[in-house]
């Protein structure tokens, strides 16, 4: 009996271990730090991404659309190739909408999992809840729609977010290609659903 | 800002200007000589290869999204649309089928069931050559102006005017398709330009297979 309270006792201390710790993330409290994502945050700018999603052993593509308004809004289109609208949402600072929806895409899971992921590739400004050095890397920690999330920060630029709960990761958006704050390839992948998003910058 | 007096001559002059561009109504023999042409000019294409450049208006972007390529057509339901820039990205309607290319990943969808798919790629099939002349499917306007003529086609039907409220096309004189617009409900819309058109050279087999 008492070896079965030391073991479920050593499963949850184990359990609770938290993310940055598993990682080895080395905590830093030198200094006041703000967490700012860049892309997608010049309201001069149409960003036009060729979209590849693959979900489970399905495949489609079309155009990604995302436009910030007026500093306070963005809308974020997909389209097809041929220019058929198959999506159209709305997001300010707490609010989402949608504009227009096919009925083929129109599935409340569906639309669930693009709000959170476009919700999080279109968010600038982050509270800085704590910040860590992981080798060259410099992580942020910050809190969006009541998930953890992690930002790493390669000499100076974002390369990676990763949508946490508890020690494991459910999504990762990997930023690559980058210049005047544009990252040309974007990959999103979630872990727990068979779901992957590739983005290759058009324009 | 312009004094109170400049603005009584230039807002009468702007509208000259807006109304010397603008289409005129055509009258019932004119929009009947249109459909003839255009009738006449579909049955007898057999074939029409043609570049296109098509831009994609959303009313939020400052840009509208241009691409560009070819379209193939053999009679009487052969359509391969190739785009070629920003991206290689080419579509074959066949049978019931859609054959996809997407820089090299090939893949095919099955539209048999999906009676919307079907009755828009026909539709498409159909503005291609202009013949959309159906009072069934659509309330029909005709204009014109010096260069060339304009049908509009807005959607009676329910289901599709969910996704296409309204077709435009533009004739030239020879009753040849050089513009056709998609109008979604929203305003927004996909508008593709035709240019070096040719009609009823033999094209071969082959272009039709993925």
């Amino acid at each position: 009996m008492k070896l079965f309270f030391l073991i479920s006792f050593s499963l949850l201390i184990l359990g609770c271990g938290s993310y940055p710790k598993k990682q080895g993330f080395k905590l830093d409290t030198t200094s006041q730090r703000t967490l700012v994502n860049p892309y997608f945050s010049n309201n001069e700018i149409d960003y036009v991404y060729k979209a590849k999603i693959e979900v489970y052993d399905r495949q489609f593509g079309g155009l990604l659309i995302i436009k910030k308004i007026n500093g306070l809004e963005h809308r974020v289109a997909f389209t097809t190739e041929m220019g058929n609208k198959l999506f159209d949402f709305s997001f300010s600072q707490n609010d989402f909408k949608v504009n227009y929806i096919v009925d083929d895409f129109d599935k409340g899971l569906l639309i669930k999992i693009l709000k959170q992921d476009f919700k999080t590739l279109i968010t600038e400004s982050l509270s800085n809840e704590m910040f860590y050095k992981n080798n060259f890397q410099n992580v942020h920690e910050t809190t969006l729609y009541n998930k953890k999330h992690f930002y790493f920060f390669d000499i100076g630029k974002l390369v990676k977010i990763n949508r946490v709960k508890g020690t494991k990761e459910k999504v990762s958006f990997i930023f690559s290609d980058i210049s005047d704050s544009i990252a040309k390839q974007i990959e999103i992948i979630h872990y727990n659903i068979q779901l992957k998003i590739t983005l290759k910058s058009i324009k | 800002m312009l004094k109170p007096m400049r603005k009584i001559f230039f807002i009468p002059f702007f509208l000259i200007s807006a109304n010397f561009f603008a289409q005129s109504p055509m009258n019932s023999q004119e929009a009947a000589a249109l459909k003839t042409l255009v009738k006449t000019r579909a049955a007898t294409t057999k074939t029409i290869t043609s570049d296109f450049t098509q831009s994609k208006h959303l009313d939020f972007l400052d840009n509208d999204v241009v691409t560009k390529g070819q379209l193939a057509f053999k009679s009487p339901n052969l359509i391969k649309w190739s785009y070629v820039d920003p991206f290689k990205y080419s579509v074959i309607f066949k049978n019931e089928t859609l054959y996809i290319n997407d820089e090299g990943n090939k893949s095919n969808i099955d539209i048999g069931s999906n009676q919307m798919f079907k009755q828009l790629n026909k539709l498409i099939i159909n503005s291609i050559k202009g013949d959309m002349f159906d009072d069934e499917t659509f309330s029909i306007e005709y204009f014109k102006n010096d260069h060339s003529s304009l049908v509009q086609f807005a959607s009676k039907d329910k289901k599709l005017s969910k996704y296409i409220s309204a077709f435009h096309i533009t004739f030239n004189s020879n009753g040849d398709v050089e513009q056709v617009k998609m109008i979604e409900p929203s305003g927004d819309y996909t508008k593709i330009v035709f240019s070096n058109r040719v009609l009823n050279n033999s094209i071969n087999e082959a272009v039709f297979s993925n």
